[in-house]
């Protein structure tokens, strides 16, 4: 007979005091934000809403790397969308190498992720430690007052320590705007982000019935892996994008991708 | 007309109009009319190793040096030093002439490009005792003082720090304070007088020789030639024949030395409209120090800025250090502000975020905050409705920009051009306005002309790829881009751009489309030219879509 992993876990230990368990829930409190309705942006993706614990967590950071390096623009797309979806200006922050190779960011182009130029500050930076000080900066202004940034995104290339996330995740704790990183390559090192994404680029639909080739490519999609996540399980989801309505669909016409594993001890005691 | 007694803008404040003596000629010469800069690897003394110089000189004892210089076809001295003038050698000579009287003699070839940043260096350093200060090449600076001399106690003992600085630098020079620049320069160069009093042009200039009006060789040549030899001589002549027969420039220069016609100072840089200093009796060198030292300065300056309603855009920190070095560190601000703090804090960005960082040396002696740039601020009010709201985001471009470069910083504007690497521009986020900039008028276009999608990501230039096309003028069906191979499996296009056809380089035809591979992954190319052109169009990728 199976039995649940928390009472496998739990069983053999003593029970801890009252108190000591509220002293160890108080200090962490900062590092583990209680994600409640208010502090979440929905997908519009039950399943992907369910395993976030109601949407994206705002007031924490979050890692989006592209699953390979020609899929960057993918992974920036998915970025963008869900950066413009919290209100206030964005802040993007990119290291002079990353928009050599992958391109500038472009104000014609970012209306159809939802993102009005006019609420773009995009930052370059020499180094990749100017690009980590000036995203706390910026997390710290939005904890400051009203009018600071709603989202900032952070663009590395290199690696990034465990450390140097943690400073993020706290400052982006202090206040109630979106903390993205943005990575040209899947990582592996530990970090503090309360959510890693892998993005992927995915064929599209091809408008109906149409001579592929004759007719343009459909909406964007995205091959969506959560390969991270403190608060739930993990899974896979393919997404398309729908520029009018500005949201999230799940296509109609694919099988759906692997069903989210709800049960996941060994993850739970590592991740 | 102007006396002599004309008044300056000062240098505390703003045009406070407390002047009376203007004008001070400085002129170094002596040893050598330009010492060390042509000295091969002698360190400038500007730079506050005089004691370095000195120890090069003396290693070519016996101190019979010369620079010389090639003036027409013949190689010339154009300085020498006290010993060699006292062994009968004179700037002018023939360096053959030279070479034969004293054949030890140690020459050294003109370098006028280091003597000129020599001269702007000393120049810089003048700046501590007034914003005031040109350069009268090749060998001489103007100051004016007007209004500054009461802080050091007075015009003779502004004279006398002044002359014992400069001495302490390894220079020999010559000082004097006149009340026009005419006199001044008259003074240094061409007589002993050190101060000539107000009102006393005319009793100083007459006996000195017509040379010290500045004026050029072959007039003063034809002067001498009809026995004017002294100002003395030209000054009760009457004015009409001798304007009709020497020209305007001699009745110039003589009107202007006597103060009768006034002659601005073109200072070197403009003249800081607020600027509040700081000397210390013991150099300052801790960063800390520094900082609080700018909150200080800021802090006088609010009342200022306050009282005229003003707020300031772009602020400069000199700090002079004590070897004579000058370093300049400005800021700017996406806000007016003139709250100290403030500018505290975007200081301490911008020292942290300097590429080389402050060096003190032995320390700054003197610290001057200069606001360079103020617009109308009006009076503020203190959280009230949203205008708080805007702050708290231009507070952080501010930080953004002291410590990364205000060029870092940008929002994106849109422009009024089809090319899509013109359509939109970066521009530094503190010159921006936030708001609308330009995008109304790009949403409208794109509205009535249907433009098709653009990328998120545009690459800085186009890269060229190599792409095969099933049929001319249609979308590739595969291409090359960085080594990696892409099959096309949904196109759309052509969209045709023109480029500037009526300016003469304004390129030609672009076909763009919006093309998807086999993997999803999305780009945005296009040919330039048509297939009918001779050799074959070129492709490019210009930016990826999400």
């Amino acid at each position: 007979m199976l039995e649940s992993p928390d009472r496998e876990l739990a069983s053999p230990a003593p029970p801890a005091p009252q108190g000591v368990l509220a002293n160890l829930r108080r200090t962490l409190a900062p590092e583990f934000p209680q994600i409640t309705a208010d502090s979440a942006l929905a997908f519009g993706i039950p399943a992907l809403d369910a395993a976030l614990g109601g949407g994206l967590a705002t007031g924490a950071l979050h890692e989006i790397a592209a699953a390979r390096e020609a899929e960057i623009p993918a992974a920036t797309g998915f970025a963008l969308i869900l950066a413009a979806r919290n209100r206030g200006p964005l802040v993007w922050i990119a290291e002079d190498m990353a928009l050599a190779e992958n391109g500038a960011p472009y104000g014609a182009g970012l209306e159809d992720l939802g993102l009005a130029p006019e609420r773009l500050i995009a930052v370059a930076a020499a180094k990749s430690r100017d690009v980590l000080w000036a995203m706390e900066e910026a997390l710290a202004s939005a904890a400051g007052g009203p009018g600071g940034p709603g989202a900032v995104l952070g663009e590395i290339r290199g690696g990034i320590d465990l450390t140097a996330t943690r400073r993020l995740s706290l400052a982006a704790g202090r206040g109630r705007s979106l903390a993205l990183l943005l990575r040209s390559t899947p990582a592996t090192e530990p970090s503090a982000a309360a959510t890693r994404f892998l993005v992927g680029a995915a064929p599209s639909r091809p408008l109906s019935g149409a001579i592929p080739m004759a007719s343009g490519p459909g909406p964007p999609r995205f091959c969506v892996r959560l390969v991270r996540n403190r608060r739930g399980p993990l899974g896979a989801w393919m997404l398309e994008f729908d520029r009018v309505e500005q949201r999230f669909n799940a296509p109609a016409d694919r099988e759906s991708l692997a069903e989210a594993a709800r049960d996941r001890p060994r993850q739970a005691a590592s991740a | 007309m102007i006396g002599p007694n004309r008044k300056y803008p000062t240098w505390t404040g703003r045009g406070c109009p407390s002047g009376a003596r203007a004008g001070e000629g400085l002129e170094r010469f002596g040893e050598a009319r330009t010492p060390h800069p042509a000295l091969p690897r002698a360190p400038s003394p500007a730079r506050g190793e005089g004691a370095e110089r000195a120890a090069t000189w003396s290693n070519i004892s016996p101190a019979f040096l010369a620079i010389s210089a090639k003036r027409g076809n013949v190689e010339e001295l154009v300085a020498v030093s006290a010993a060699a003038e006292r062994g009968g050698l004179r700037p002018g000579m023939a360096l053959a002439q030279a070479r034969a009287m004293h054949p030890d003699l140690a020459v050294f070839s003109e370098d006028r490009a280091a003597d000129r940043r020599l001269l702007e260096g000393i120049a810089e350093w003048c700046q501590r005792y007034t914003p005031l200060v040109a350069l009268d090449a090749p060998d001489g600076i103007l100051l004016d003082i007007a209004g500054c001399a009461h802080l050091f106690g007075g015009e003779q003992s502004l004279l006398d720090d002044l002359t014992a600085r400069i001495a302490d630098f390894g220079f020999t020079l010559r000082a004097a304070i006149a009340s026009t620049i005419g006199a001044a320069i008259a003074a240094s160069r061409h007589s002993a007088a050190a101060i000539v009093a107000p009102g006393a042009e005319r009793a100083f200039l007459a006996p000195l020789p017509l040379a010290a009006l500045r004026l050029p060789g072959d007039l003063v040549a034809a002067l001498t030639r009809v026995g004017l030899k002294r100002i003395d001589d030209l000054i009760d002549l009457p004015r009409a024949p001798l304007t009709a027969r020497f020209g305007p420039q001699l009745l110039r220069q003589l009107d202007r030395a006597l103060g009768r016609e006034p002659e601005p100072l073109q200072p070197r840089a403009p003249v800081a409209p607020y600027l509040a200093e700081q000397r210390f009796a013991e150099p300052i060198a801790r960063e800390e120090d520094v900082l609080r030292v700018i909150e200080k300065l800021a802090a006088r300056l609010e009342p200022m800025l306050e009282r005229r309603g003003e707020g300031a855009r772009k602020i400069e920190l000199v700090l002079f250090r004590t070897d004579g070095v000058v370093r300049r560190i400005a800021v700017a601000t996406s806000r007016r502000m003139r709250d100290p703090a403030g500018i505290r804090a975007l200081f301490r960005e911008r020292l942290d975020g300097l590429a080389d960082a402050l060096d003190p040396g032995f320390g700054f002696d003197l610290a001057r905050l200069c606001v360079l740039l103020a617009e109308p601020l009006a009076a503020e009010q203190i959280d009230l409705g949203a205008s708080g709201h805007a702050a708290e985001l231009d507070r952080l471009v501010d930080r953004l920009s002291a410590r990364l470069g205000s060029r870092r910083v940008t929002r994106i504007v849109a422009q009024d051009a089809h090319l899509p690497e013109l359509a939109a521009m970066r521009v530094p986020a503190q010159a921006a306005v936030a708001g609308d900039n330009g995008w109304a008028a790009f949403r409208a276009l794109r509205c009535a002309a249907d433009l098709a999608p653009r990328p998120p990501r545009l690459l800085v230039k186009p890269e060229p790829i190599e792409a095969i096309a099933a049929v001319p003028d249609g979308p590739p069906v595969r291409f090359r881009w960085r080594r990696a191979l892409h099959e096309v499996v949904a196109a759309e296009g052509p969209e045709r751009i023109e480029c500037a056809w009526w300016t003469e380089d304004g390129g030609g035809t672009r076909d763009y489309f919006r093309v998807e591979d086999q993997s999803g992954c999305r780009f945005w190319l296009f040919r330039a030219g048509l297939y009918r052109a001779i050799p074959a169009p070129a492709w490019f990728l210009h930016g990826m879509f999400a």
